[in-house]
């Protein structure tokens, strides 16, 4: 009799996806004359994969270019529940406001169990809301130690809301100072902090969820053996 | 020497043409009548200036990304639609002001306000759809250039998303659900963020941080 092919693991430890927002034909916000924020996404993602790689995590990014049409996001959320990662950042980047903006889904927590057989695809992320608001308290308080404004609020931003794993939007505003210039988001020292700070709160995350990982190895772990 | 019956003939011609004259005269006048009374004579109402109510708008903050209620005397007409849209304007008018926490750009931002019976649940024994539900669903229907001059942003989009669904549920509580159309369309976001393809919980949304 063959052997039974072992289950797919509900949740990789060591897996993240990152959704560099927009591309194609959209553009997304215009960050200056010449910088659409679509560039700055896929920019922001590549500086973030390389930190993340070098703390034993694997990355799967939703795209690793600039494609001819714009990515659905229906295709980008199906790229992150396939990848069944620990945790989903969706890459933004705003002119306005000031700080690190933390978006959680707006969806009312559901009990994950509860769907036994089929989640709905529209509110696929409310049996995953109480592990993202606790993804993004560890990046609000990873920028707060690196002395970078976050403010966390919940917003109905596609994928988020379709997405099985915990998932939080990040949007990149102007760093602003008391009487000082606003540091602009096109700046890469301030770029590189914020991305520093995310790998530290994505490593703490790892941490909370798997408290037994001793090895920051990049192999596939089922949640089960936690 | 004209012959007698050639003169008869030619009394009883003029008789004919006048008879025929004063026939047509008189049937230009009742057409004349008939066109007239068509018209709609309904006195046009005298316009009545609306009073001033005290409202809540939910005004948007983006140094916190907070929504504060704030009370403020607005002119409201009564038919709802109407209301809903004069405050909703009113509301995102503040916002184009000099130091607005929320800076957006001035012009029309809201087209209509559609009021909706909410459709009935499937299988719902109630007939009646509003009854069903006990509510309504109002549709926003945002003008094309206030989408297009929006700021884009997670955080600009859904304050500006939130202070609408907020000052709404404050004014109306009949209203339950809340969508928003772009220039009599569905369009997937309002400036690229903020998903308006679904259907918002009219709630008060000073609490949803």
């Amino acid at each position: 009799v063959p052997a039974l092919p072992h289950p797919q693991p509900v949740q990789y430890k060591n897996v993240i996806v990152l959704d560099p927002a927009h591309g194609g034909t959209d553009a997304g916000a215009s960050i200056s004359a010449t910088t659409p924020e679509k560039a700055l996404t896929l920019a922001f993602a590549a500086k973030l994969r390389s930190l993340l790689a070098a703390q034993g995590f694997s990355v799967v990014v939703t795209r690793d270019s600039d494609p001819g049409d714009a990515l659905p996001s229906d295709q980008r959320a199906g790229v992150a529940n396939h990848a069944r990662p620990l945790a989903c950042l969706v890459l933004h980047f705003t002119a306005d406001g000031g700080g690190v903006h933390l978006a959680t889904s707006s969806l009312t927590p559901s009990d994950a169990s509860a769907s036994r057989f089929a989640v709905r695809w529209a509110t696929a992320q409310a049996g995953m809301v109480t592990q993202s608001l606790a993804l993004s308290h560890d990046l609000s308080e990873a920028l707060d130690a690196a002395h970078l404004p976050a403010v966390e609020m919940r917003a109905s931003v596609p994928p988020l809301d379709n997405m099985i794993c915990p998932a939080v939007a990040v949007e990149i505003a102007p760093h602003k100072v008391k009487d000082g210039q606003p540091t602009a988001v096109t700046d890469g020292a301030y770029q590189q902090s914020v991305a520093q700070a995310i790998v530290a709160a994505l490593t703490n995350y790892r941490t909370e969820v798997f408290p037994a990982s001793a090895s920051p190895a990049s192999a596939a772990t089922p949640e089960d053996e936690r | 020497m004209i012959p007698r019956y050639q003169r008869i003939l030619l009394w009883t011609l003029v008789c004919g043409c006048t008879l025929l004259a004063l026939f047509l005269i008189r049937g230009c006048h009742q057409a004349h009548k008939r066109l007239t009374a068509l018209n709609d004579a309904t006195p046009i109402a005298a316009p009545v200036s609306a009073t001033n109510e005290l409202v809540a708008l939910y005004v948007a903050n983006d140094a916190d990304a907070t929504i504060t209620p704030t009370e403020a005397r607005v002119p409201l007409p009564q038919d709802p639609p109407l209301r809903a849209r004069a405050l909703l304007n009113y509301l995102l008018a503040q916002y184009s002001q000099e130091n607005s926490a929320h800076p957006l750009k001035s012009g029309p931002a809201v087209d209509d306000v559609f009021l909706l019976a909410k459709p009935k649940k499937a299988g719902s024994e109630k007939s009646d759809a509003g009854d069903a539900e006990g509510g309504k669903v109002a549709v926003v229907n945002l003008n094309g250039a206030f989408a297009s001059n929006h700021p884009s942003g997670i955080e600009c989009e859904t304050l500006t998303v939130m202070s609408m669904i907020g000052t709404l549920h404050a004014a109306m509580p009949e209203v339950t659900e809340i969508r928003f159309l772009v220039e009599g369309e569905q369009r997937e976001t309002l400036a690229g963020h903020s998903d308006l393809t679904r259907a918002y919980k009219a709630v008060d949304t000073s609490h949803t941080r």
